[in-house]
């Protein structure tokens, strides 16, 4: 009953404007985006809100940027870091992982007859750098997060987020790559939405229209190219009324 | 090979202990299954001392985490193992060479440890020509890997592959990965799904009637993905013949609510425009 009543006033006061404003309702429902809280009572001015809104979007847009770019930084130095090591290791009779059990691991498989002695040296290098570089980007999913523990859910979130470990998927239960999801909502700076209850969940999906044609009023081509901006939208929920008058003076 | 046939184990290990012997180590025999089990996972003390090498000093690692790494590493042995043994039968080779594991690894999509580890082996083999004759130590080498064991864990189930096995599975996984994608693309990764039906056609021309004073608005619909849209309109639709007026407008908002909430929201808002189009 809330849900519905919440229309009526709107639709009484100012017969004009609020026709128009109907028609987008269904649009992005469809798309089902959860805004971050339900909106508060007095609308501030729409020219206000709209130039913060594009504050916070560009702000959050550049933190999203530098922290790929530190991230990349950090791989590059990650794989110069290797290289260098290779080139002045001078001891090959000490492995950091043992031979035998890397050998132990190809017969695993039946159809592996012979191997030959340098396979087991090359995989002890090679496994050093794979647990290092995954590592290194479990660690960055929990660096995004805030923790100092790296748990499965990192792990998880390195291997949803690197193609060349989805050889790995089977190894991640599938509700820790959901959890990789909360991960994102750092980025943002924005409370994640999960374990909502489900009467709270209604006023979400009342208000997700308002924010989806503010959305695209402002962003059509950021929106295709960072899928991020999902999360970004929702506090717009805050304000469902003045993105709607903003978008009559466009039109 | 005597001693080998005498135990039932023995028989399990036989290529093992062929490969041994070609290579020169000795053959190694695991009657209890719990230890050859233990034996497919790589030492916890050495996987956690190279995880703290990229590590910040303060950093823990959780007990799940130092498993899943373990289980990470021998997934990725048998699956480079399977690429490069598929390249030897290829090409009626009996051997594994480094050679096959370097290229199993670029084919696997591994490009950034190509060059590493060639320059890796190319080291190794010109200190195996500056210490003594080839011959030897590459014998010696596994049978040192042999005697270090340390601190071995509790055996964790690892998934078991073979060659083809892993080839056929790699597609489907992939094909996963990018459904999980998508799926956290349209739905925000937390939201709950709206309601999935076929897509309608007369969704989309309900918009237009509507549209022909508010046109700019509609224009940025097709941006938001054409199917959803749809099902939305076709979830309007299906509750327009119940809204006769107000009184009726909430009663209808009232039966999409115990449905599901996106049908509850559109048909409460929606329900002048329908009934003006019909």
């Amino acid at each position: 009953m809330e849900p519905s009543s919440q229309p009526q006033p709107m639709m009484g006061v100012g017969s004009q404007p609020y026709p128009a404003a109907a028609p987008y309702v269904p649009v992005p429902g469809s798309l089902a985006v959860p805004p971050g809280s339900q909106p508060a009572a007095a609308f501030p001015n729409p020219t206000q809100l709209s130039a913060q809104h594009q504050m916070v979007y560009q702000q959050a847009q550049q933190f999203h940027q530098q922290l790929q770019q530190q991230q990349e930084q950090q791989l590059r130095e990650f794989w110069t870091t290797q290289m260098d090591e290779i080139k002045q290791a001078n001891d090959f009779k000490i492995h950091t992982l043992p031979l035998a059990r890397i050998k132990k691991i190809m017969k695993a498989d039946e159809d592996v007859r012979m191997i030959s002695a340098e396979a087991p040296v090359v995989f002890a290098k090679a496994c050093e750098v794979f647990i290092l570089e995954l590592t290194l980007r479990s660690w960055m999913h929990t660096e995004e997060n805030k923790r100092r523990t790296l748990q499965k859910n990192d792990i998880a979130a390195a291997i949803t987020r690197t193609d060349i470990y989805d050889f790995l998927v089977d190894i991640i239960p599938r509700d820790e790559m959901k959890e990789e999801g909360l991960g994102h909502n750092p980025i943002v700076g924005l409370p994640p939405a999960m374990g909502a209850p489900a009467d709270h969940g209604s006023h979400p999906y009342y208000y997700v229209p308002a924010q989806q044609v503010q959305g695209a009023g402002m962003m059509y081509g950021g929106q295709q190219g960072h899928p991020v901006t999902y999360m970004w939208q929702t506090p717009q929920g805050q304000a469902a009324e003045p993105p709607e008058e903003e978008q009559q003076q466009s039109a | 090979m005597d001693s080998s046939s005498f135990l039932p184990a023995a028989g399990a290990e036989n290529g093992s202990a062929a490969g041994g012997a070609n290579n020169g180590g000795a053959a190694q025999q695991h009657a209890a299954p719990a230890i050859r089990e233990q034996d497919r996972l790589m030492p916890i003390a050495n996987v956690i001392r190279i995880m703290r090498r990229v590590l910040p000093a303060h950093a823990k690692i959780s007990d799940d985490a130092k498993e899943t790494i373990q289980e990470c590493v021998s997934e990725y042995i048998s699956f480079i193992t399977g690429e490069a043994n598929e390249r030897c039968q290829r090409e009626q080779r009996k051997t594994i060479t480094a050679e096959d594991v370097l290229w199993a690894m670029s084919r696997l999509g591994f490009d950034d440890y190509v060059e590493p580890l060639g320059a890796y082996l190319h080291r190794y083999r010109e200190f195996e020509g500056d210490a003594r004759g080839v011959g030897l130590v590459p014998g010696a080498a596994p049978s040192r890997g042999g005697d270090h064991h340390p601190h071995s864990m509790s055996p964790a189930a690892m998934l078991k592959s073979r060659g083809p096995v892993s080839g056929a599975a790699m597609l489907p996984h992939h094909h996963h990965h990018h459904d999980m994608q998508m799926h956290a693309a349209m739905y925000g990764g937390t939201a709950v799904p709206p309601p999935a039906g076929p897509p309608h056609h007369g969704g989309f021309l309900m918009p237009h009637p509507q549209g022909s004073s508010h046109y700019l608005p509609y224009a940025y619909e097709p941006t938001y993905g054409g199917e959803h849209a749809m099902a939305a309109y076709y979830g309007g639709a299906a509750y327009a013949p119940g809204n006769g007026g107000s009184g009726d407008g909430s009663g209808s908002g009232g039966g999409g609510g115990s449905a599901s909430h996106t049908p509850q929201g559109s048909g409460g808002l929606e329900h002048p425009h329908p009934f003006a189009y019909k």
